[in-house]
């Protein structure tokens, strides 16, 4: 019973999440591109835009690999929705609050990197392949600061479960706790579904790249993928970093949700603000400073957790 | 069929995606489609309901629109929009359906047909350039790979990939690709042909400009015959930089504040020049923009207008102008000479032009020896030929940001200085 209303609520909360950060990235488009505010028409339009993809055919190149190609949107949507699973919206809600969270959500995120090189790879087609090989760049200099990171916010829980690691966070939430952290955990969460100033397989200057070339139901399938990439991102930082279900007046699902929300709010804002960073840059930045501060941090929180043990 | 018409009627209250192809002559009323909130113009083709030609196709266009025409999925949409509703284009008739629309009203046609397409009536099937092989394949080989001559080793004029020396002197395999003329990202017309190992261009060339001489006739080159406003001058120049900013942010990933520049530009008045510094200079002091193109692509040498300025060289046409004096003028510029420092360059130019524009009244110009135009002194366009040495060993995105901020136009290139008898 208590699995079956885990998997509602993870289910709805994707549905949810998904259109809602579609919904805030056009109304924030609006606001910054200081379009007609209608803001009713604005939160309607990631349904039409999604009908009339569905309605429209998929395009063909030529000498597709096929089934990597349909296997693509999938893996990705499927690897989104491990991650989910194992993120709790209040004590025990959740799909799988197993013992070993973090790496499950680790081990799911790390195969986004197999998952956008299939979908750049598979068309046949050179934009998409260069962005197929970006990603590759990209995911090997987020993956280290993502990692280290929740190991460190696992350390005051003394467990890797997310559950345990948000009741570790009922009195000082980890953001303050470990001051590197989120700061770090969003930047690999903005590398992760490829988004805003690290959309680089998707940038303009590759005319889209990895959705290039794909149209219909393929194209759908391949933007909701992606933005349950950017929603399960989000809700780990609510739960690792923001304390999760902790909070007062509200249930403890409406604070996991709202915290979600403004993480989504604030990656839609960056994506408005802040311009692509070039792939060999970002390598550099990562590399030489990233991944060091994601080490410290891990350090630092290991000589907290030392201290304040009896 | 009760579901899918409520389907296409929920899905036509969204903008149609349509791929825009500027034509000669409809290069910035193809810009102003950005603005337009019923039209999305996409990246690609394949993300497009509808085919939108702005303007006239020339013979060098015509493979690449029949192209990108046929990779729009079918049914699909064609339209060639003549804004000025000049007289027919003989080359459209090679597009099958296409529908002309000449003067105003487009907006109105594409939405009509679109909701039609989407609830399943109307639309074309029918290719431009039917996917046929010109003569049977006599590759041999397991694969069909080898062979020599007519269609054996060359499949159908496309190379395959061969192995090269790279700048390491390792052995990597080398991708030749063609990319333009319809680009996106790239002005409208230039097609550059790259050798491409990995993302590094190691070869640069650049294609036939598909431009002929036909161009607008416009202040920058009636200010060479007669006397012209100074005011409406800067004006054109403010905007023409303002317009240049707009397509370079949404290149940069930043389509929402492209879109609120591009309105500025359209609707730019002398009095904006505060309204231009408070959204440009951020944006040309931000850790963003430094880090996307700072140090890229740097030209020293004195190339004239905003490209020569950015490198710290004081030439232009207009500081030997009495008119201008008289007003106070003096060259705005920059060091570095990199793709940061043209796009600041331009930013700071923008803003002196409404502030000149501001101060000059009615105040006329006679014709002066030489005009300073948007791009440096009308008739000089040495900018092209110089793209494959800057160009190569860049990584593609820098390669990009490198072309995005030198602002070129290949009409103007084709033309010099001349204008459409």
């Amino acid at each position: 019973m208590r699995v079956l209303a885990g998997v509602l609520a993870t289910v709805a909360a994707m549905g949810i999440g998904v259109y809602l950060a579609a919904a805030l990235d056009a109304l924030a488009g609006r606001v910054v591109g200081r379009g007609r505010l209608a803001v009713g028409e604005t939160l309607a339009l990631p349904a039409r835009r999604g009908l009339g993809l569905l309605l429209r055919p998929r395009a063909r190149t030529e000498r597709p690999d096929a089934e990597a190609w349909a296997l693509a949107p999938a893996a990705l949507a499927g690897l989104a929705a491990v991650g989910l699973a194992s993120i709790p919206l209040a004590p025990g809600l959740s799909v799988a609050d197993v013992s070993s969270g973090i790496v499950l959500f680790g081990a799911a995120m790390a195969l986004v990197m197999v998952a956008v090189f299939l979908q750049g790879w598979a068309p046949n087609s050179v934009h998409p392949m260069i962005a197929g090989y970006r990603f590759v760049a990209q995911a090997l200099s987020y993956e280290m600061p993502l990692a280290l990171v929740l190991i460190g916010a696992a350390l005051p829980a003394e467990s890797l479960s997310v559950g345990a690691i948000v009741e570790s966070q009922a009195h000082l939430w980890n953001a303050i706790r470990q001051p590197l952290g989120m700061p770090l955990f969003l930047i690999a969460v903005a590398g992760l579904a490829f988004w805003g100033p690290l959309a680089l397989p998707e940038g303009e200057d590759l005319v889209g790249g990895t959705s290039a070339e794909v149209s219909g139901a393929a194209r759908l399938t391949w933007k909701v993928a992606r933005l349950m990439v950017l929603v399960a991102g989000a809700a780990m930082t609510a739960a690792v970093f923001l304390g999760g279900w902790h909070g007062p007046w509200l249930p403890g699902p409406a604070w996991s949700i709202l915290k979600t929300l403004a993480v989504l709010a604030l990656l839609v804002w960056a994506r408005h603000r802040l311009a692509r960073v070039p792939i060999e840059r970002f390598v550099w930045v990562s590399w030489v400073v990233l991944i060091p501060l994601a080490l410290l941090d891990v350090f630092l929180a290991g000589a907290q957790a030392l201290w304040a043990a009896p | 069929m009760g579901l899918r018409s409520w389907a296409a009627g929920v899905a036509s209250g969204a903008p149609t995606p349509a791929f825009v192809v500027a034509g000669a002559g409809g290069r910035w009323a193809a810009e102003e489609l950005f603005l337009e909130p019923r039209v999305a113009p996409t990246l690609s083709p394949r993300a497009a309901d509808a085919l939108i030609v702005v303007g006239y196709l020339t013979e060098g266009l015509m493979p690449a629109v029949m192209l990108a025409h046929d990779q729009i999925p079918p049914p699909r949409l064609a339209f060639q929009w003549l804004p000025d509703g000049a007289p027919d284009d003989p080359l459209a008739a090679m597009l099958p359906g296409v529908r002309v629309v000449e003067g105003g009203g487009l907006v109105e046609v594409i939405r009509d047909a679109h909701a039609g397409l989407l609830a399943g009536r109307g639309g074309g099937h029918e290719d431009a350039w039917p996917d046929v092989d010109p003569a049977p394949w006599r590759g041999i080989g397991p694969y069909g790979q080898g062979g020599k001559g007519m269609t054996g080793g060359v499949p159908y004029g496309r190379p395959l990939t061969g192995r090269a020396d790279d700048r390491d002197g390792l052995k990597l395999d080398r991708l030749d690709v063609r990319v333009g003329p319809l680009f996106p990202a790239f002005p409208p017309g230039l097609e550059l042909i790259v050798g491409l190992q990995g993302d590094v261009a190691q070869e640069v060339s650049v294609g036939q400009n598909p431009f002929e001489g036909a161009l607008e006739d416009d202040v920058f080159r009636r200010a060479l015959r007669e006397a012209v406003p100074i005011a409406e001058l800067e004006m054109a120049r403010a905007r023409s930089h303002l317009r240049w900013l707009a397509g370079a942010l949404r290149v940069a990933g930043l389509p929402s504040l492209g879109r609120r520049v591009l309105s500025l530009a359209v609707r730019a008045k002398p009095a904006d020049a505060d309204r231009v510094s408070r959204l440009g200079r951020p944006l040309a002091r931000g850790r963003g923009l430094r880090w996307l193109a700072g140090g890229v692509g740097a030209l020293r040498e004195d190339l004239g207008g905003p490209v020569g300025r950015a490198a710290g060289h004081v030439s232009d046409a207009r500081s030997g102008v009495d008119e201008y004096r008289a007003l106070g003028f003096e060259p705005v510029t920059h060091e570095g000479g990199d793709a940061l420092a043209r796009w600041r360059q331009r930013v700071a130019e923008a803003e002196q032009s409404l502030r000149l524009a501001d101060a000059a009244g009615d105040a006329t110009v006679g014709p002066p020896d030489v005009v300073e135009g948007p791009r440096g002194p009308l008739g000089a366009g040495p900018l092209l030929e110089l793209l494959p040495d800057v160009l190569v060993g860049m990584e593609w995105g820098d390669l990009v940001t490198t072309v995005v901020s030198l602002d070129l136009d290949l009409e103007e290139a084709a033309v010099g200085a001349g204008v459409r008898a």
